[in-house]
C-alpha cells in the first residue's frame, strides 16, 4: 500500500478479510456500515466496459480523506471508526475498487456517515478514471455534480 | 519565483507529462499564460487548482517553491 487511503489495483478478497477483521475489537461499537464500490461493465455506442483504471493526485487524497473523516467525526458523534480504500491503477469489470467500513454506537449513524463518506469520496477526492473497453479504446469518465 | 504544476486526468494526457517546472513566474496569471504557451491544448478542458494540496476558488496568491495542480473534474468511486 503507498498510501494509507490508496491500494494498487482492486481490493481483493484477501484485502477485504484484512479489513474485516476489525470487526469486533472496539465493544462500544453497536453497529457497521459497509460499502463496496465495484467496477460496472457499461455499454454504451455498442462498447462494453472491460475495466477502469484511476490515476489519483496521492499526497492530496491523504489531506483531502483527513479532512473527510474529520467532518465525519465532528457531524456524528456516534462514530467510532472509519476505513476508507480506493483503488488506483487497473480494476477489471467486477472487481472492487472502493471500500468504506464505518463503525458506530448504534445503527442510525453507522448507515447516514456511510452515505454521507461515500458521496464526500465521489466529491472531493483527486482521483480520475479511464473506462477501458473490451476493443481497447479508452475513455475518461468523471462524476456528475450539477 | 519557481513553481512547481502537476497536471492530472485527461490534463496529464494531452500535456503528456505529469508535472513542469516554471521559473521567473510573477503571479498566478502569468503563470497561467506560461501553460497557456506551452500547452495550448489545455484551454479546451475544466480544471480546478490546488495550491499545495489545498483547491482554492479564486486566482491565488502564489510564492516560490508552491505546488500547483491542475485538477480536471474527479472521478473517483
Amino acid at each position: 500500500m503507498t498510501n494509507k487511503y490508496l491500494i494498487t489495483g482492486p481490493v481483493t478478497r484477501e484485502v477485504l478479510n484484512d479489513l474485516m477483521g476489525s470487526f469486533g475489537e472496539d465493544l462500544s461499537a453497536g453497529g457497521h456500515s459497509l460499502f463496496i464500490g465495484q467496477v460496472r461493465a457499461d455499454s454504451t455506442g455498442g462498447r462494453r466496459v472491460s475495466a477502469i483504471e484511476y490515476s489519483a493526485y496521492e499526497n492530496m487524497v491523504n489531506k483531502e480523506a483527513d479532512k473527510i473523516i474529520e467532518g465525519i467525526y465532528s457531524s456524528f458523534n456516534d462514530v467510532r471508526s472509519v476505513k476508507i480504500i480506493h483503488s488506483t491503477g487497473v480494476v477489471r469489470a467486477g472487481e472492487i475498487s472502493l471500500f468504506v467500513l464505518v463503525s458506530a454506537g448504534h445503527r442510525r449513524q453507522a448507515i447516514e456517515a456511510c452515505e454521507t463518506i461515500v458521496e464526500q469520496i465521489k466529491e472531493r477526492l483527486p482521483v480520475w478514471k479511464q473506462e477501458i473497453f473490451e476493443d481497447s479504446t479508452r475513455e475518461w469518465k468523471s462524476n456528475n455534480f450539477a | 519565483m519557481e513553481i512547481t504544476v502537476l497536471f492530472f486526468g485527461i490534463l496529464a494526457e494531452v500535456t503528456k507529462t505529469g508535472f513542469r517546472h516554471y521559473s521567473n513566474v510573477r503571479s498566478f496569471e502569468d503563470l497561467k499564460l506560461k501553460i497557456q504557451d506551452e500547452f495550448p491544448e489545455t484551454v479546451h478542458y475544466n480544471y480546478r487548482i490546488a495550491v499545495n494540496k489545498e483547491l482554492i476558488d479564486s486566482d491565488p496568491l502564489i510564492k516560490d517553491g508552491d505546488e500547483i495542480a491542475l485538477l480536471p473534474p474527479f472521478a473517483g468511486g
